[in-house]
């Protein structure tokens, strides 16, 4: 495909849930939902969100928030950073109590 | 056997520093303890039986291995001589600088020539960057959150920089996403971080090249169809008005910092030049 081709081709295109409005949407979404499962840590978590992100059934409502807000491979990458970061943390904590996720 | 003897004889007194440096050549002690012993005439006669035997022994031996250990020296020996001139030719003098740029490490030359589309759909090459400062970053507009944060930190370097000690720097931003950037999406996306911000886009195989030329990682992950994110390393490079690639910042900069380290490489170009 030459350049010009391609300058003239798909011009209106506009993803708009990548500008800022979206984004900032999805970060708000995102962070009330880790928020969530921060609060209700005690329970025991039933649901499964992806890549192996559980949470309780209380958290239910605004998980489905977060993934209306924001793109599918965007959850992925904050649950999979958010896993890790948990592991991390556990593992800074408590030594030797717990093994595994 | 006085022949054998002769032999003998001149045959160690010809080979006298290798039996020296080898003293495992058990012959050898033989020998020496032989030739001391033919010194004194009086013990020389009294183990005439010992001798010849012995000196034939080792003479046999001794001839044979003494054929073979002074070449192996030599050719040892010529092997460090060879070493150490190699070392002395590569070595580089101290004080003797060839280098006149400022920049002393000999690093790959990266970037290169490139062609791309920019947000106006004009298409645009290296040329029309040359005489400025650019600092360009290689992103994607659906970045979740590192790409946001990066063109934010780069427009407010950019900002500090023009405001501060007014100097110019242009911001460009290169999609390593071209199949979902096109250019109006760059011009919205960028519109809300800086005017400044220069987007370039392009078919993918013109991307792919430039990025090659810039040593540029990316690729597609996470895909769904037409959903997925790119992995990159989010690194942003400092470019002279040469076109010549100075220096790579990477995510641990924040705005001030890379304000500064830009500023300084500004300073050291402006001494040099």
């Amino acid at each position: 495909m030459s350049l010009e081709a391609y300058a003239s081709a798909k011009q209106d295109e506009i993803h708009t849930d990548v500008l800022l409005q979206a984004r900032q949407a999805c970060y708000k979404a995102r962070d009330a939902f880790y928020s969530c499962l921060e609060k209700h840590s005690d329970k025991k978590p039933t649901e499964i969100g992806s890549v192996g992100l559980l949470y309780p059934t209380e958290c239910k409502p605004s998980r489905e928030d977060y993934v209306k807000n924001c793109r599918v491979s965007w959850v992925k990458h904050f649950d999979r950073q958010y896993c890790k970061t948990k592991r991390t943390q556990r593992l800074l904590d408590d030594k030797e109590t717990r093994r595994g996720v | 056997m006085p022949i054998s003897r002769f032999i003998f004889f001149s045959a160690k007194h010809r080979f006298a520093h290798a039996s020296n440096l080898l003293p495992r050549f058990g012959s050898s002690k033989r020998i020496q303890s032989c030739g001391y012993t033919k010194s004194a005439k009086n013990n020389y006669y009294k183990k005439p039986t010992g001798h010849p035997v012995v000196n034939v022994e080792t003479q046999a031996s001794r001839s044979s291995g003494a054929y073979i250990i002074p070449p192996i020296l030599l050719g040892f020996g010529g092997l460090l001589a060879f070493l150490h001139y190699n070392d002395e030719r590569r070595a580089v003098k101290i004080g003797k600088d060839s280098y006149t740029g400022s920049d002393t490490a000999a690093a790959p030359i990266i970037g290169g020539p490139f062609t791309l589309v920019n947000s106006e759909n004009q298409i645009v090459n290296e040329q029309d960057f040359l005489g400025n400062w650019v600092l360009l970053y290689f992103g994607y507009t659906s970045s979740p959150d590192i790409g946001p944060d990066q063109v934010r930190i780069m427009a407010k370097a950019i900002d500090t920089l023009e405001s501060k000690e007014n100097l110019k720097v242009l911001p460009v931003f290169v999609t390593i996403d071209p199949q979902r950037d096109t250019p109006a999406q760059l011009r919205a996306y960028l519109k809300e971080f800086d005017p400044r911000i220069v987007g370039l886009g392009g078919p993918v195989s013109a991307v792919r090249q430039m990025a090659q030329e810039y040593r540029v990682y990316f690729k597609k992950v996470e895909e769904e169809g037409d959903d997925y994110l790119v992995e990159s390393s989010h690194s942003m490079y400092l470019i002279d008005p040469k076109m010549k690639v100075v220096r790579c910042f990477g995510v641990e900069y924040n705005a001030e910092q890379l304000s500064k380290e830009i500023l300084k490489e500004l300073k050291k170009h402006q001494v040099n030049a």
